[in-house]
Parts: C-alpha cells; sequence; structure tokens
C-alpha cells in the first residue's frame, strides 16, 4: 500500500515537474511560454510561467522603470528587456485570472501592471509595439460592465 | 394663375428671410467650460459630443436621439439630402430631433485619383466646396463642419504638404462664407507626423477629428505630446479594427463577439473623455458606426444588424454617455464554442459548434447559425465592399444554442456567423472563421 502512494505521488511530481520546463529561464523564454499556454486556454500554466519570470525580474524591471519618463523609442526597446517582460508577463497572468473568473485578483494585478512597470511595450506580429500597461487600463475600466 | 404664381414666390421669400434670420441667429464654436473642458457651444449652450456616425438608414436618427445621442457626422455633403423616415431629408429630421450635425465635406483622396499638383482639380474642388457651404450655410441643423476625412492617406506617415495646405486654403474659404461655424478636419489615428503637419500648415482648422480604433484612448495623449492645444473629437472609434485583431494561420481576423465589443465601445468613450491625458481638450466622440455596414465582415462596425436590431454596442455608448443602461437591453454572449474555430476541415464534414447566451431581461433567445464565404475585398480606409454568398442549406441543425453544420463541398476560407435575436429589437453576433481543405 505504502509503496502504491509513493509510486503515485512519484509519478504526479513527475508530471508536474516535466510540465513546467521553464528553460533557459530567459525572461523571453519565460514571457513566451506564458504566451503560448494562455493560447491553449492552460490558465494555471500561464501562470505559472507569468509568475516566474515576475519573480525572477521585477526588480531588474522596477529598475529599468524608474530610470525612464515615458515610453522610451521603438529601436531601444530591446534596452528594457526585463521591463517589457515583466509587464508583459503580468498582462498575461491578469488574462489569465480573467479566464479563470477570478476578477478581484486580475484587478490587482492590472494595477500593479500599470503601478510598477508602466512603461512597458511589447512587439505584436502585425507589425507595431503595445503598451501593456494602456490595454491593462482599458481592461480595467472594461470590467465596469462586468 | 399670375396671382397664384405672385402669392408663391411671395411665400418662397418670406421662408427664405425667415431662414435667413433664425441662421443669422444660429453661433457655433468650441469653448472651455468652467472645469476647463473644452465643449461645442450651440448657440449659448456648452455640449459634450455624444456621437455617432453613420444614422443615416430610415429609423436610426429617432433610434439615436431616444438613446440620448446629440451629435451626428457625415462624410459626404450628399448625405445631408439622403431621404430618411417619412421621406425627409436626413438634415432637417436631425433639427427636428434636435440632433446636432457635423457636416462632412469630401475632400479628394491621392490613393482614389486626386493629384493637388493639378491645377484645374484643385480649382474645381474648391468651387465644389464653396458652393456647399454657400447652399447649407442657412440650416440651424448644421453645427461644425467637417472638411475632409483621412485625405492626407489613412496609411501616411506624415502625409503631402500639399494636401495639408490646400486644407489650409479649403478652411479659408469655409470660414469666408460662414464665419459662424467653426471647422474640424479629420486625419486617421494620431501619429506626431500629421499632428506637426497640420501645426505647421493649417491654422485656420479649429479642431481636429482622430479617427482610431485599437489606439483610440491613447488619442488625446498623442495630441498632448504632439504639441495639439486646441480642442479634438475622436470621429470614429468603437471596436478594434480587422488589421489590429489576431488572425487565423490562413491570415483571417478573428472578430470579437458583440459582447466584446461592447466593452471597447464602452471604455474607449470614458478612458479619452474622463481618464487619460487630454481629456479636457476632448470636444466628445463619434461612434462607429451607427447602422450598419459590409467591411470585412457584415458585422465588424455595425451597432445594428442590417434588419435594424440593436446590438450590445449600443448599450455599452449608453451606459458610458448617461451612467445608466437602457430598459431593454440586447443578449450577451458568455462564451462561443467550437473546435473547428480557426483550423483546417475537410469538405463535406458534418461540424458542432455551440453557443452560452443569456437575455438581461430574460427574454427567450432565438440563434441563427449560416455558413458565409470569407470576404475577398481587400479595400482600405473603409471604401466600398461586396456581401459575400451565405449557404444556409449547410446549417443542418439551426434555430439552437448548438448547431450542426456541413464544411461546404469547395474548398476555401469560411465564416460560421451566429445571429442571437430576442425577439424585442435587440440581437448579438459572433462568427467563426475555419478553412477547407
Amino acid at each position: 500500500m505504502m509503496r502504491m502512494i509513493f509510486t503515485l505521488a512519484f509519478a504526479f511530481l513527475m508530471t508536474n515537474l516535466s510540465a513546467q520546463d521553464f528553460g533557459d529561464h530567459k525572461s523571453s523564454t519565460l514571457t513566451s511560454k506564458a504566451w503560448t499556454e494562455l493560447g491553449k486556454n492552460n490558465s494555471d500554466m500561464a501562470i505559472t510561467y507569468a509568475n516566474k519570470c515576475i519573480e525572477l525580474y521585477m526588480k531588474e524591471a522596477e529598475k529599468m522603470q524608474k530610470s525612464l519618463k515615458d515610453f522610451t523609442a521603438q529601436e531601444d526597446t530591446p534596452k528594457y528587456w526585463a521591463l517589457n517582460d515583466v509587464g508583459t508577463c503580468l498582462y498575461i497572468k491578469a488574462q489569465a485570472l480573467l479566464k479563470k473568473g477570478k476578477k478581484k485578483e486580475a484587478l490587482a494585478t492590472f494595477k500593479q501592471l500599470t503601478e510598477k512597470v508602466k512603461y512597458a511595450q511589447c512587439w505584436d506580429p502585425n507589425g507595431w509595439f503595445w503598451k501593456p500597461s494602456e490595454a491593462a487600463q482599458e481592461k480595467m475600466v472594461e470590467m465596469e460592465l462586468d | 394663375m399670375r396671382k397664384f404664381f405672385l402669392i408663391a414666390s411671395f411665400l418662397f421669400c418670406v421662408s427664405l428671410l425667415i431662414h435667413a434670420e433664425e441662421a443669422k441667429g444660429h453661433k457655433v464654436s468650441f469653448e472651455k467650460n468652467s472645469d476647463g473642458f473644452w465643449r461645442v457651444n450651440v448657440n449659448g449652450k456648452l455640449i459634450p459630443v455624444r456621437g455617432a456616425g453613420g444614422v443615416l438608414a430610415p429609423g436610426m436618427l429617432e433610434t439615436f436621439a431616444k438613446e440620448g445621442g446629440n451629435f451626428t457626422r457625415t462624410w459626404g455633403i450628399e448625405s445631408l439630402e439622403q431621404k430618411v423616415t417619412g421621406g425627409a431629408r436626413y438634415i432637417d429630421k436631425a433639427k427636428e430631433l434636435g440632433v446636432n450635425v457635423m457636416a462632412g465635406i469630401w475632400i479628394g483622396h491621392e490613393r482614389h485619383g486626386f493629384n493637388y499638383s493639378n491645377e484645374a482639380q484643385v480649382k474645381k474642388q474648391r468651387e465644389i466646396v464653396r458652393a456647399a457651404v454657400r447652399k447649407w450655410k442657412h440650416h440651424t441643423g448644421i453645427a461644425v463642419w467637417g472638411l475632409g476625412n483621412e485625405m492626407e492617406g489613412p496609411q501616411a506617415v506624415a502625409g503631402n504638404p500639399k494636401v495639408w495646405q490646400e486644407l489650409e486654403v479649403l478652411a479659408k474659404i469655409i470660414k469666408e462664407e460662414d464665419p459662424n461655424r467653426p471647422v474640424m478636419t479629420v486625419i486617421a489615428g494620431s501619429r506626431a507626423e500629421k499632428i506637426k503637419s497640420l501645426l505647421k500648415y493649417c491654422p485656420t482648422i479649429d479642431a481636429l477629428g482622430v479617427n482610431a480604433y485599437g489606439a483610440a484612448s491613447g488619442a488625446g495623449k498623442d495630441l498632448v505630446k504632439a504639441g495639439w492645444k486646441k480642442p479634438f473629437a475622436i470621429t470614429e472609434f468603437g471596436v478594434k479594427g480587422f488589421w489590429e485583431a489576431s488572425k487565423t494561420p490562413w491570415g483571417a481576423p478573428y472578430e470579437p463577439t458583440s459582447t466584446e465589443k461592447a466593452k471597447s465601445y464602452y471604455a474607449t468613450h470614458k478612458l479619452v473623455t474622463q481618464i487619460n491625458n487630454g481629456k479636457e481638450q476632448c470636444l466628445g466622440t463619434f461612434a462607429f458606426l451607427w447602422g450598419w455596414k459590409q467591411e470585412k465582415t457584415s458585422t465588424w462596425f455595425g451597432m445594428f444588424l442590417k434588419s435594424k436590431e440593436k446590438l450590445p454596442q449600443v448599450d455599452a455608448l449608453v451606459k458610458a454617455w448617461t451612467g445608466e443602461w437602457p430598459a431593454n437591453r440586447a443578449p450577451k454572449i458568455e462564451a462561443v464554442k467550437a473546435d473547428f474555430s480557426g483550423k483546417a476541415v475537410a469538405a463535406n464534414k458534418k461540424l458542432i459548434a455551440s453557443v452560452k447566451a443569456t437575455d438581461p431581461e430574460g427574454k427567450p433567445l432565438k440563434y441563427d447559425w449560416v455558413i458565409v464565404e470569407e470576404s475577398k475585398a481587400h479595400s482600405v480606409g473603409g471604401d466600398k465592399e461586396y456581401e459575400p454568398p451565405s449557404f444556409p442549406a449547410l446549417t443542418l441543425i439551426n434555430n439552437d444554442p448548438e448547431c450542426v453544420i456541413m464544411s461546404p463541398a469547395k474548398a476555401g476560407q469560411y465564416r460560421l456567423f451566429l445571429t442571437i435575436r430576442d425577439g424585442d429589437g435587440n440581437a448579438a453576433t459572433a462568427n467563426i472563421p475555419f478553412l477547407v481543405k
């Protein structure tokens, strides 16, 4: 019986460990994984990856945020990699929380994004940069209708 | 007969005099209210713009006025004479309902062949603009002249200086003919280069109209940053454009549901007029489109169905204007489910799609599912598009929240459209893009 419990617990642990593969732990990798999971509607995994990015890079992101007075020019965005990725991950996390029906937590996450990493930018495959904090602000107002 | 002719002429002259006298007293300007917010001053009354574009189909003006709208805009001067309810002219009906009109005067686009270096074309356009203002300046239904719509080029960066220079000449012509109304010009987006061009070449323009979709809520901030100090309005806004939306692997844009679109209308109006930088300079907004239009799909921009049912976007705009929901609201789409969404499927295959929807007043809902061929139009700047064919016979089980369809036999791009009606003048829409390989 004990052996069976141990085997099951081990199998469960292995499943979860292999499910969350942080790769090289770079902010860009984690952000990309978070986006992919959000796209697949795997909200829990999206939050896991987003949280990892936020945990590892928030301090650096805040340092970068402090150095700016406005959104940086397009050509300079790569210099603010931590700011951009943490801002994007906060947005992804909030969206995932909304999908799980956790509106209060989503609102708090959007707020954190607009207050702590306001100048983050994110590349849209359609060919421009968008601003997670502005998108967050829109979402916060949209949520008034819910 | 002679007596009759004399009486008729006399009455006509009296009518002209009355209109002229009425128009004399009709004065519109832009000025700040006591809170420092720019407003439209219509004969001494300061009003924020609760506006919409379109509003042309019979019955739309009445609905617009009833819902609390106070300003419409048109794009071409001929729209003022468009027949609406009871055969009345659009401009007369608007005045009767107390709706102010920003009368659009169309200015030639280079992408349509207009050449701003061609003296003959430019001269003719000036004559047309002068004649239009001369004809309509006595009508007190008109509050503002809307000079041009995206004439600088919807995709231009700074725009051709000749276009801006001519805009200034035309604005001066309008002012010569009618010193009692302000002039607004309308551009696509809020790029700094365009704003700087306007500042450099067009000092006569009284206010700026900005057409923006995904970026609309940030427009005020952009204008302030670029140095625009006069008032502005968002002259087209609503849902993210199909050019801004995420896409299927074959490039078809995913269209938001009407519920999702409603949130955009609400948030944009609130953000640009009450929250974001530049809000004090914002006269208000004109939602796009208070009516129906085929542009990319039959539902992307319209706030009504072709059959005139109201969509949730209208309710959300009313809530943004007044703080209150209308008494009779449109259905709400909670979720749409279709495994084939954004995927390639075989021909002649049975597919299932379902929706979870509710009605705010608990009314029973009717569901209509139909496959439509994807539009092959690649228009820019809202140019007219054809309506693609639909295939109602391919809906095997309809009138239910869950439908069964047969994928078309012919390979190509399609959408499964869903229309939900509450039987009381309201509807909701969604669609699912798929590919038949």
